[in-house]
């Protein structure tokens, strides 16, 4: 009698976001044989610390553009030697299009890194900070949301804007992988550039957030600045800094 | 055609029962038929609170799982012609009722011509609390005027707008309506206590009424009358108006100014 009644109530997936700590392994060469050998013996120094971690490889020290099956004997190679890459680190559009050939995702660096390695390569192009992973046209329309955004409900916009146009309580949470615009008043969480874009913002016009955060960077409001609360505010990210002010003065 | 207004609140304990038992009789002294049912299987209060706790024989559980009619478990109220009561089990847990169930008791109320069904939401988010609200075309989301009541709420607003059969099926929303009970003049005045105004804006919903603060209500609670009977309180007028809103009225909020203190009162510092 009760299947139905859950099978409504409780959805089979629930996507979360978080951050975790991830090793990147920069390679400076394809040769499998090499980086194996290598790994081999660094794994066996700190089995417990390194035995099946995830690992990201940063091809960024690479001197010439690998090939996909160059790449497939890397993977593999680090695989043997025990650790599990699952993914390419971001870099040029040459490593988005190996990643697609591969199929594995390629992993943004949330925040800009302030010292590049000192092998850069010249094809990567200091000032590119980290672009979104997916073509950097927002394809959908914003995302609207015409009623209020009840503590305890999540709105995500994803590949967009999000556009509230009425509030957002109290514990409820609206983010966006571009910018979040609340016509209303904020009293709960705003997320933007939820998949690392460091340009998003966050506007609202009546201000009293719980937590703004953009790319990652966050800050929590347990007491609102007086110059802010109940005003209109942007929040933008200026290198790791959150940044805030209130909107037409 | 019957309406089924769901009262709820979230939090516990800020006056969803007496709620429920004031508006149902208010209601049926109108002339309508008035079912209230007390969807809090396990802790059942509503029976006590509309004084027919010694008359439950067969509860609501009983109902859904056939061990009787729909007839023999509704209580008449011995004071409103009009008025039925269908208590909770005190010896189930929530498990007992099911969607179906429910749905097959509002189809026989329904069926019987009644005019609304008043269903006593338990506090909480859980299942009895969504069983409750589940099949409602008005909800009164009942607030003290403080923080946490004020945020409970607003998660059940929350969940009226999506975890519903109108809003699953995409149908014309379920009106919302907000009711402060507990609502002390004096202590807004001094900073402890939120605002009618600072709710509504929090909330951005309509005020159906505002019921004073009052030891009326404890009193009518432990005597098993609902409140709404005791003329003399302010209690009653307040729920009274509501009511009348409830119906469509428009009428001004009263009793959200502090009383004014007569001679001898304040002669004496009363």
């Amino acid at each position: 009698m009760n299947k139905p009644l859950e099978a409504v109530r409780e959805p089979a997936v629930e996507i979360r976001f978080g951050q975790v700590g991830l090793a990147q392994v920069r390679i400076r060469t394809t040769d499998a044989g090499v980086i194996l050998d290598e790994l081999t013996g660094r794994v066996a120094s700190a089995p417990q610390f390194f035995e099946r971690t995830a690992v990201c490889l940063d091809l960024s020290a690479l001197e010439k553009e690998p090939t996909a099956s160059d790449m497939r004997a890397v993977f593999d190679a680090v695989r043997r030697a025990g650790m599990l890459a699952v993914g390419l680190a971001h870099g040029t559009q040459a490593v988005d299009t190996l990643a697609r050939s591969l199929d594995v995702p390629v992993l943004t660096q949330f925040r800009v890194q302030g010292k590049a390695s000192p092998v850069q390569p010249v094809k990567e192009a200091p000032k590119a900070a980290p672009p979104p992973i997916e073509p950097p046209v927002l394809h959908p329309p914003s995302l609207m949301q015409h009623q209020p955004v009840r503590s305890g409900q999540r709105v995500y916009a994803r590949n967009s804007d999000l556009v509230v146009t009425s509030t957002v309580g109290a514990g409820a949470e609206v983010i966006a992988d571009g910018c979040v615009h609340i016509y209303g008043t904020l009293r709960g969480r705003a997320v933007a550039g939820a998949r690392g874009e460091v340009t998003a913002r966050v506007f609202c016009q009546e201000f009293h957030a719980e937590l703004i955060s953009i790319a990652g960077v966050f800050r929590v409001f347990e007491t609102l600045p007086p110059e802010l609360v109940g005003k209109p505010v942007q929040a933008w990210l200026d290198g790791d800094d959150l940044r805030f002010a209130r909107i037409g003065g | 055609m019957a309406e089924i207004i769901v009262v709820t609140s979230g939090k516990g304990g800020v006056g969803k029962t007496t709620t429920s038992a004031s508006v149902a009789c208010g209601l049926a002294r109108r002339g309508k038929r008035v079912a209230v049912i007390d969807f809090d299987i396990g802790l059942r209060n509503l029976d006590l609170i509309m004084g027919c706790e010694r008359r439950v024989v067969y509860d609501f559980v009983n109902v859904i799982q056939g061990d009787c009619t729909l007839k023999q478990a509704l209580i008449k109220d011995k004071r409103i012609e009009t008025l039925f009561v269908l208590a909770a089990s005190q010896t189930r847990d929530k498990d007992a009722l099911s969607l179906e169930g429910v749905r097959k008791v509002f189809d026989e109320l329904i069926a019987d011509g009644f005019d609304y069904i008043i269903c006593d939401s338990p506090a909480g988010i859980e299942k009895g609390a969504h069983l409750a609200m589940y099949y409602a075309d008005r909800a009164v989301v009942v607030v003290n005027p403080e923080v946490s009541s004020v945020r409970d709420s607003d998660r059940i607003l929350g969940l009226l707008a999506s975890k519903t059969q109108r809003a699953e099926k995409g149908e014309e929303k379920i009106k919302e309506h907000l009711l402060l009970t507990r609502y002390s003049p004096r202590r807004v005045t001094t900073g402890e206590m939120m605002s009618v105004a600072d709710v509504k804006e929090i909330l951005g919903l309509d005020v159906i009424g505002v019921i004073p603060e009052s030891p009326d209500v404890l009193s009518a609670s432990n005597a098993g009358t609902p409140v709404i009977l005791n003329e003399q309180s302010d209690v009653s007028k307040a729920y009274e108006d509501a009511v009348a809103r409830l119906l469509g009225d428009t009428l001004p909020l009263r009793f959200l100014d502090e009383p004014k203190k007569g001679f001898l009162a304040r002669m004496f510092g009363g």
